[in-house]
């Protein structure tokens, strides 16, 4: 019964402007949705509305029409059934406190956010739920790189819910011939990849940028596989999710890809660069530098082992030179390979 | 529930569960009326090869072989006239045997005959007090949110949800709704309790209705639930035991049943549907905390069955021997022992803070409209998915309230600390061989337990303060040695055998099974990392199974009834 969808009867609602954003609005609109699109900068949405252009996040690309650029979060959100949010996580928090004056229970918010909150260790949608009175939250993420996306490349995504009704109308809202949506009910496994991915994302932009090849890569995202379902497992994730889009997927797009700025950012610091330095000059945001910092103190907390995110984490934020953790990594006593099939049982 | 409201919720259920299962076949073809009534007749049948020769197992008997026989030739209008039938032969039983007269005096007499039979088997106690009535408020004390469930009761439907530990809860929660002026609710009580002469008395008294866990067919099931929906739409508060049968192991149940909250939410859809006047729906869980469990021997035996499935129906424990009732009445007034009822922070259907005003607040404390969760395109509907899914997170909600607000008493926490010592301190052996430790071995000296309790107390009263647990008010600023001593007294005096027990400048466990039990209730709180400083990792005891492994969940096959026999002299007491 609840799968069964009409078309969305109100606009779809995408809030932030960035790449991923702007792109998600651009493959709604090219459904033939209307769009309402939040961003902040006056400037960017006078320049979508105008030139259908959104130079700064998505460079030359024409977006489709139905696009509504607004500056006003309120009035966007409560036009709209069903709501993608995909601001950067560390915004999250304050849009869905100030979205919480307006949603009603009614609502859908799909976060696209991926990341998790310093302090709290919360989640997007964990954070949607504590500052608004929705329940019917998803999360959508997969192997999705905003540039091939707008290219008209095909790809594929999961969206994942509790509610089989949230699943239903986000896919019937977004999926389209270049874009194939699955479904997921693992919430948890599904927005912890997402976030997961680019922590090793930064291991691999090192290992790229110290001039290693595709064998050192290979066994970076194997185990990194390894230690990202270990950590989903432990927050009560499936770890089968990790064996879908939103982990394997996701993980390979991610490292393959050197358009993936968290990658740029391991290419950099393999270089000998400081980290400021390069997130003074990246001009976007890099999830996976934060990510790190949450995801290694409570993985401390869980008691989760993982030692390339550690070794990420000493490279970003202890100032540990990035062979030096990689002879550390390699010098680990030897052990049996217990790969993500003895997670999965 | 009332005359009037009985035979006309009778009739509703049935004519809704009819309609429901004609437009599920008709809808998606998955089930029919045919396998529905099958299925009855199978389960019914299997259920009577083991039930007893009495007078109603032969008329059940007869029933079932009429549906049967008529099943064989039936057409599509026969088979919706025997669902039907089946229906309401069923809804009649569980709305049970109803004499309004009871009704109309349960209200009043129960509570004063409770008191009266406390009276009677404490006489010293009247002695001493006479002539000012000694009342059960001595022992009970009700805390929490009692304004707020008072107004709300006013307001809407509640749904009751304490933890489930004793069978006395049902009657301390009569007495207590009674106590704060709050109408009687409907209680869907297990035939057990029925069959357990003391219980039931009270049983047909606080509006109950009859849930018979044997009855395993799906139309029963169906039933039930639809009794129990018509009942809050009625406007029936409904009392519900979300652990589903009481805590085996003495800690705070770690699965919930969720049938009736879900029973709640489809009321509440329908009481929008038809415009009905005070359509809100309240959840409030409550936590019962007893220093003294009466039938902590047989539910911890249970728990700790090696061999077989636990009895998820015990009709032969302590609560139905009328000796063990009375010394546990004297050994609680006696002891001086508490009954703590606790009123948590009431939620909406959805897992959302209900204030006093009856509204709904999200965690920013901004009023929630909680009609919004059920409507699509401007029209309240029913989603099954949709649904489990809200009363799920709210059955979350309701877990974190009876953690929050369980209360901890001296016998729980010197039990917990002397026990997790001893965990340690044989650390080599399994809970079954740490268990079967001779007493003697047990004994350590007291002024390391007293330490230990110390370090504990701490840590409990940085929790209390956080409001992620409470205590015993009466504990709240006792010392160690006082906590100790207050809970070697009462856990020394009442139970056959002393659960801890001194002996010269040492403390040990007289019967580890009973420590281990009373220690269960301070368990998942994380105490363990104070009782020894700096102590290496101990894996923390899974309640949710036994230990082992298998987990803690209903048996889905039957066991084998026993009655208990009648005791004497209860007709005398309650005259």
């Amino acid at each position: 019964m609840s799968a069964a969808v009409q078309d969305e009867p109100t606009p779809v609602a995408v809030l932030g402007g960035g790449a991923w954003g702007t792109t998600i609005a651009h493959l709604l609109a090219g459904r033939g949705r209307r769009v309402l699109l939040w961003l902040r900068d006056p400037e960017i949405a006078e320049e979508i509305r105008r030139q259908r252009t959104n130079r700064r996040y998505t460079g030359e690309t024409r977006l489709a029409r139905g696009i509504e650029p607004h500056t006003e979060l309120a009035e966007v959100a409560s036009a709209a059934e069903l709501l993608f949010l995909a601001v950067p996580l560390a915004g999250v928090r304050e849009v869905a406190y100030r979205l919480g004056e307006v949603l009603t229970g009614e609502q859908i918010v799909i976060s696209c956010a991926k990341g998790l909150e310093r302090g709290t260790h919360r989640r997007a949608s964990e954070i949607v739920k504590e500052e608004t009175c929705i329940k019917k939250v998803g999360v959508l993420s997969g192997p999705n790189l905003a540039r091939e996306i707008l290219a008209g490349q095909p790809c594929a995504t999961v969206v994942a819910s509790r509610f089989q009704e949230v699943t239903a109308r986000a896919t019937a809202a977004i999926m389209g011939p270049g874009f194939r949506v699955y479904a997921s009910s693992d919430v948890i496994g599904v927005e912890l990849a997402g976030a997961l991915k680019n922590i090793i994302a930064l291991a691999a932009g090192i290992s790229t940028g110290l001039g290693f090849g595709a064998n050192s890569l290979a066994a970076l995202i194997t185990r990194g596989l390894v230690e990202m379902t270990r950590y989903v497992t432990a927050c009560g994730g499936d770890a089968r999710t990790l064996t879908g889009l939103a982990g394997v997927g996701d993980l390979i797009a991610t490292c393959s890809s050197e358009l993936s700025r968290n990658h740029q950012v391991g290419r950099r610091l393999a270089r000998g660069e400081s980290l400021d330095a390069i997130l003074a000059t990246l001009g976007h945001v890099a999830e996976g530098v934060g990510t790190t910092q949450a995801i290694v103190e409570h993985a401390r907390e869980l008691g989760c082992e993982m030692p390339i995110a550690q070794g990420v984490y000493a490279v970003l934020f202890e100032g540990a030179a990035p062979l030096d953790v990689l002879r550390e990594l390699m010098a680990r006593p030897p052990r049996r390979e217990i790969g993500i099939g003895a997670a999965l049982g | 529930m009332r005359a009037e409201d009985r035979e006309r919720a009778i009739a509703e259920v049935a004519c809704r569960l009819v309609a429901d299962k004609v437009a599920a076949v008709a809808g998606d073809g998955l089930e029919s009326l045919e396998a529905l009534l099958l299925d009855a007749v199978y389960e019914e049948r299997l259920r009577l090869e083991q039930a007893g020769r009495d007078a109603r197992a032969a008329e059940d008997r007869r029933f079932i072989e009429g549906v049967r026989q008529r099943l064989v030739h039936a057409g599509p209008e026969e088979l919706k006239a025997l669902l039907h039938e089946v229906v309401e032969h069923y809804a009649r039983e569980i709305a049970g045997n109803f004499d309004p007269r009871v009704y109309q005096l349960a209200t009043r007499v129960v509570p004063g005959l409770l008191a009266l039979l406390l009276n009677a088997l404490s006489p010293q106690r009247l002695l001493e007090r006479f002539p000012e009535l000694p009342s059960l408020s001595t022992n009970v004390n009700v805390r929490g949110e009692v304004e707020v469930l008072r107004r709300l009761a006013e307001r809407g439907t509640v749904i009751l949800c304490p933890t489930h530990l004793s069978n006395l809860d049902s009657p301390v929660i009569g007495w207590t709704l009674y106590h704060v002026g709050l109408p009687p609710f409907l209680y869907g009580a297990g035939l057990n309790l029925f069959s357990n002469p003391l219980i039931s008395f009270f049983m047909h008294n606080l509006g109950a209705y009859k849930v018979d866990r044997k009855k395993k067919a799906r139309l029963y099931k169906d039933t039930l639930k639809e009794y129990c929906t018509v009942s809050l739409e009625y406007g029936y508060h409904n009392l519900f035991f979300p652990g589903g049968t009481r805590s085996r192991s003495g800690g705070v149940e770690p699965h919930l049943k969720l049938g009736l909250l879900g029973c709640g939410l489809r009321a509440f859809v329908n009481n929008l549907r038809r415009h009905a006047e005070r359509p809100d729906i309240y959840v409030v869980p409550a936590t019962i905390s007893y220093g003294l469990v009466l039938e902590a021997e047989t539910l911890i035996d249970d728990y700790l069955k090696e061999t077989g499935r636990a009895r998820y129906i015990i009709e032969d424990d302590e609560s139905s021997r009328l000796s063990r009732v009375a010394s546990f009445f004297r050994g609680i007034v006696n002891l001086d022992s508490r009954i703590y009822v606790t009123f948590s922070q009431p939620l909406d259907l959805f897992g959302n803070r209900v204030e006093a005003d009856g509204r709904s607040y999200d965690r920013r404390g901004r009023p929630i409209d909680t009609r919004r969760y059920v409507m699509r395109g401007g029209e309240p509907v029913h989603d099954p998915q949709r649904d489990a899914e809200y009363t799920r997170e709210l059955g979350e909600q309701v877990r974190a309230a009876f953690v929050r607000d369980n209360v901890l008493q001296a016998t729980h926490l010197a039990a917990f600390t002397l026990f997790e010592m001893l965990w340690r301190r044989f650390s080599e052996r399994d809970l079954y061989h740490l268990l079967r430790t001779p007493p003697e071995l047990t004994l350590l000296a007291v002024h390391e337990v007293r330490a230990a309790l110390d370090r504990v107390l701490a840590r409990v009263r940085e929790l209390v303060a956080q409001s992620r647990l409470r205590l015993d008010p009466r504990i709240h600023d006792a010392t160690a040695e006082a906590v100790l001593a207050e809970a070697v007294r009462v856990l020394g005096t009442y139970h056959p055998r002393a659960v801890l027990r001194r002996v010269g400048d040492r403390v040990g466990a007289g019967d580890l099974n009973l420590l281990f039990y009373y220690h269960n209730r301070a368990a998942g709180y994380g105490l363990e990392r104070a009782v020894v400083p700096e102590a290496r990792a101990v894996p923390a005891f899974d309640l949710s199974r036994r230990p082992s492994g298998e987990p803690l969940l209903p048996p889905s096959e039957p066991p084998p009834q026993i009655r208990p026999p009648v005791p004497a002299g209860l007709e005398e007491l309650v005259a």
